[in-house]
């Protein structure tokens, strides 16, 4: 291996944000880089391919200097306001601006690095704008942006405006490379605000989801009201659609009942009750039409919400991580979104007892769930959902049912505390199939 | 831009499920009647779902279809019953983002007559195309080269009247080969292969290749000019496209059948014919020697190469590579009715050759699964569909997909009678009973089950990379054998009898371990000193896994 492989192999898998700690690199080499800025302090933007002893690889974004972040990144959202297309060895930079945002006029005074997660790292400028900059790379372009940049151009006003843009294109590959939004000053974190309130005053929680699911619905409407752009465009699902769903999630739950732990007394309420689950599933997928897909959020929870000047933001449009990026572009039922919600105060009820040592009053969580889907059909555009109610119930049934046993699978591998919670909402689904 | 949706690796072809797609018969997306690009597109959730890795596309070249869509007209186009070469970019852009390849058919030993090539051949034998085609004033050349279609061809010769000589043809007299002597038709061939290289597609199948060249007092087939044109091929696409594979089809015994794998660099893949119609036969016969017999004969090939294996294609099941005796066989048992026959096959759909039995279709999908080789499944087997025997040629086992029990079995939302074909409405093959709503929604269906099938082999690698030894044990209706590759080892034992058989194995290498069924993960006992028993079910099987005890 070369010196400079080897130097960049140390210099990229010491980043926080670098995801693949546990593999091995073989190789590591620029693919490509973009001078931003030519004269002394000299930025620029690389491309740097790890390779894998297995033979796969990735591309991650490499600020040079790194420990310049803030020189860099006022230089980043300079390029960003002028519109500069940069060309590298292999492609071009383009870097855009959205028009008619306000927040991009200003002189950038304050930069403050607020760290990175999930293979992406922050920086706010003077509390009023954030810069993210995606550093594992995957090809095509970002839901993220994608979706921030449809739905600010449309008028929706519960997230943080997109202000613009940089990607890449070219022999590497094509792909979003940052983004660049509103910074939602002092908001409250949906999740953590659930479970102060559910400790001290749980009724006053409730009023805001009513306005919560009003907000959804309303961005479900306006995600379906473009038949222009064809990624956007509502689809009427296939025939097979349903049956997909229904065999994908019937394996998934034999899987995890295959392999519950016996004597585990926090899964007893369902233990050995695997055949009614799928019993449940095949009565429940008998919805007829399922109503039109179109893009939803796609890894929708309370924790991607949050409360700031007496509204809801909506954040993190770039869906499910451990998913593939087309997978995640796909259109969907919105009811998907709406389960992830309800299961999210399932887990706030009980987090509020496992965390704060408060057990929220019993009939809190079916409140919850119904505050919130009363505001969220008081704004849906109905041709999204199926045709009547039941319907509607029963194909959400099965979304809460999917997400439940993934979270099953997920806390028996790795929170057994929490075990409970998956647990409840399956035995909910069950039961609710004995008592209808 | 295939290369940014993959992993790069390029032998991904040894761990694949390959799905073979009729496109005219797989989903009509706008609406005439006949399955299209566009209805492609719209089915590929499906695919993804079953566990295909790869799909490869019958011809979609225009054509006058009096073959099939095997009689290419124009190399650079698209049938237009199938849509636009955009349509056809769209498409493989959308498998490539779900993680599936694709791959065509290629035909490089001949054109249709219809093929400007050919039209300018026969009227101008003095022009730039005069000596693309093999012409002769005699019809009495290359006479050692047997006649393929026996039912409809009675010569490899046919006069042209326009050009007043003879044109040579392996396969239907509108099926003129090409002239591979003159190095401008091998240029031109390889054009072709870099035009839809360049569109993304991942590989070809290369239709018939043993017949590139001719030469007088030799049977005609797998020459050695032929090959070192298909070394040249290969070296062209080693060169400037990474991971993608050339499948050939080469009915022929496994010694011939090798040659094409060359020193592993003349084709990536080839078709392993003669194992198929043992697979039947030992279901048949109740005895698994057909097979044992078949592998045994079967030459080890380089590691950067792999068999192409099936049950079924949209072809006749092939009896070419059986002995009389054998084919004699088959016919009495597997093409009671007459029209059953076609050249020297049996046009006849999977599920149809085993009377509809469920275990005899699971029994040779794990055979199938189990040999050394990357498995091809036939669209339609997957769910069962059947076939109709009173339509001509082929077509009566590339009938419409059956989607669901609605109208068109969910093919097409055009006319009944505008459908390209009319799906199968009998009682037990129809639509009604058969379609991939109903087995999508039923966990005991045999998609169901096809489909788990499908993602265990997956998940271990064995099956695609690992070697092959035979387990003969003391009953011959018993087909068991070991794959073995790194530290994995797999014994697969199948009864192809159909009543319960006991079997002893020696498996004393193995002495100390565990054998622990694949499917519920059940550990059996330990393997000891003595033979080890084993008894399975009427047509049943077992894998295992062999591991160290705990």
């Amino acid at each position: 291996m070369s010196d400079d492989s080897h130097r960049l192999i140390e210099h990229v898998t010491q980043q926080r944000w670098y995801g693949a700690k546990s593999r091995d690199v073989s190789h590591a080499e620029i693919v490509d880089s973009i001078a931003l800025r030519t004269t002394e302090p000299a930025y620029s933007v690389a491309l740097v391919e790890m390779r894998y002893d297995t033979g796969a690889h990735d591309i991650y974004q490499v600020l040079h200097p790194e420990n310049e972040t803030a020189g860099i990144a006022r230089e980043l959202v300079s390029a960003i306001r002028s519109g500069l297309t940069l060309q590298g060895e292999e492609g071009i930079a383009e870097f855009r601006p959205l028009a008619g945002f306000a927040g991009l006029g200003r002189e950038l005074k304050d930069v403050r690095d607020v760290g990175a997660e999930q293979s992406n790292s922050s920086v706010v400028f003077d509390e009023e704008l954030i810069l993210k900059v995606f550093r594992r790379l995957e090809p095509g372009i970002n839901p993220e942006l994608e979706m921030l940049r449809f739905l600010t151009e449309h008028d929706f006003a519960n997230i943080a405006a997109l202000g613009g843009w940089y990607s890449y294109a070219g022999g590497p590959l094509a792909a979003t490379l940052g983004i660049l939004q509103e910074y939602v000053r002092g908001g409250l974190d949906g999740w953590e605000l659930a479970l102060d309130e559910l400790a001290d005053d749980p009724y006053r929680f409730l009023d805001r989801l009513h306005r919560l699911g009003g907000v959804t619905g309303e961005m479900h409407r306006i995600l379906a009201s473009d038949t222009t752009d064809p990624a956007f465009c509502p689809e009427t699902p296939s025939v097979e659609a349903l049956g997909l769903l229904t065999a994908t999630v019937d394996e998934e739950i034999a899987r995890v009942f295959l392999s519950l732990p016996e004597a585990d007394e926090s899964v007893a309420p369902i233990a050995g009750r695997g055949e009614e689950v799928r019993d449940q599933l095949r009565m429940l997928t008998h919805t007829g039409a399922a109503g039109q897909f179109i893009r939803i959020h796609g890894d929708y929870h309370l924790g991607q919400t949050m409360w700031s000047a007496n509204d809801w933001v909506i954040l993190d449009f770039e869906g499910e991580p451990a998913r593939p990026l087309a997978e995640r572009r796909r259109k969907r039922s919105v009811l998907r979104d709406v389960a992830g919600m309800l299961r999210s105060f399932s887990y706030a009820a009980s987090a509020c007892s496992i965390l704060r040592g408060v057990d929220p009053p019993e009939a809190w969580e079916d409140e919850a769930r119904s505050r919130f889907l009363d505001g969220y059909f008081d704004t849906v555009d109905p041709s999204l959902l199926p045709a009547d109610q039941p319907a509607i119930d029963r194909l959400l049934a099965v979304f809460e049912l999917e997400k439940a046993v993934y979270e099953l699978r997920y806390e028996l591998d790795n929170r057994p505390a929490w075990v409970g919670i998956p647990v409840r909402g399956i035995q909910r689904l069950i039961e609710e199939a004995t008592a209808a | 831009m295939s290369e940014q949706w993959f992993e790069r690796d390029p032998l991904w072809f040894k761990r694949a499920v390959f799905y073979e797609v009729h496109i005219r018969g797989f989903f009509d997306g706008n609406d005439d009647g006949s399955g299209d690009f566009r209805g492609l597109v719209e089915k590929l959730d499906y695919l993804q779902w079953l566990g295909v890795d790869c799909i490869w596309l019958l011809p979609m070249y225009p054509s006058p279809l009096r073959d099939g869509g095997y009689d290419i007209a124009d190399f650079f186009g698209i049938h237009p019953d199938y849509g636009t070469v955009d349509d056809f970019k769209e498409f493989v852009e959308q498998a490539h983002q779900r993680g599936i390849r694709v791959i065509a058919d290629l035909v490089m030993n001949h054109t249709s007559s219809d093929h400007p090539w050919f039209q300018e051949s026969r009227t101008d034998p003095t022009g730039p195309r005069g000596d693309w085609y093999v012409w002769s004033d005699t019809d009495q050349r290359y006479t050692d080269a047997r006649v393929i279609f026996v039912d409809t061809e009675a010569s490899n010769w046919t006069l042209d009247p326009v050009r007043g000589q003879y044109y040579f043809h392996r396969f239907f007299s509108h099926q003129p080969d090409l002239n591979y002597e003159n190095p401008e038709v091998q240029e031109a061939m390889l054009g072709v292969l870099r035009f839809w290289l360049d569109l993304g597609i991942d590989g070809f199948r290369l239709d018939a290749v043993p017949y590139l060249f001719e030469e007088e007092g030799t049977n005609c087939e797998n020459l050695p000019p032929t090959h070192a044109y298909l070394k040249l091929v290969r070296a062209e696409v080693d060169a400037r496209y990474p991971d993608r594979v050339l499948l050939a089809e080469a009915n022929q015994w496994p010694a011939d059948v090798v040659q094409y794998f060359g020193d592993g660099d003349e084709c990536h893949m080839a078709f392993h014919f003669p194992v198929m119609p043992r697979m039947f036969m030992a279901a048949r016969r109740e005895d698994a020697i057909p097979i044992y017999e078949i592998l045994a004969q079967t030459p080890d090939i380089p590691a950067n190469c792999q068999w192409g294996l099936f049950l079924r294609n949209h072809d006749e099941l092939t009896l070419e590579m059986v002995t009389d005796e054998e084919r004699d066989y088959m016919y009495a048992e597997y093409a009671k009715d007459p029209r059953m026959k076609l050249n020297l096959g049996i046009r006849r759909r999977l599920a149809p050759l085993l009377d509809g039995g469920r275990d005899e279709v699971e029994l040779l999908h794990a055979i199938l699964f189990s040999l050394p080789g990357s498995p091809v499944l036939y669209y339609g087997d997957e769910i069962g569909m059947g076939d109709n025997v009173y339509l001509g040629d082929r077509d009566g086992v590339r009938t419409p997909m059956q989607w669901t029990g609605d109208r068109n079995a969910g093919f097409s939302r055009a006319d009944w009678a505008q459908l390209y074909l009319q799906p199968l409405m009998d009682p037990v093959y129809g639509y009604q009973a058969v379609n991939v709503e109903a087995q999508l929604r039923s966990p005991a269906s045999f998609l169901r089950w096809l489909h788990r099938f499908i993602a265990l082999r997956k998940e271990h690698p064995v099956f695609g990379l690992g070697t092959y030894e035979p387990s003969r044990g003391d009953n011959p209706k018993i087909f068991a054998h070991i794959r073995r590759w790194e530290e994995d080892i797999v014994l697969c034992v199948h009864n192809v009898a159909r009543s319960a058989q006991a079997v002893q194995l020696d498996l004393s290498q193995f002495e100390g371990m565990v054998p622990e069924e694949m499917f519920g993960r059940t550990s059996f006992p330990a393997i000891g000193e003595l033979p080890y028993l084993l008894t399975l079910a009427p047509r049943g099987f077992f894998w295992f896994r062999l591991r160290q005890p705990t």
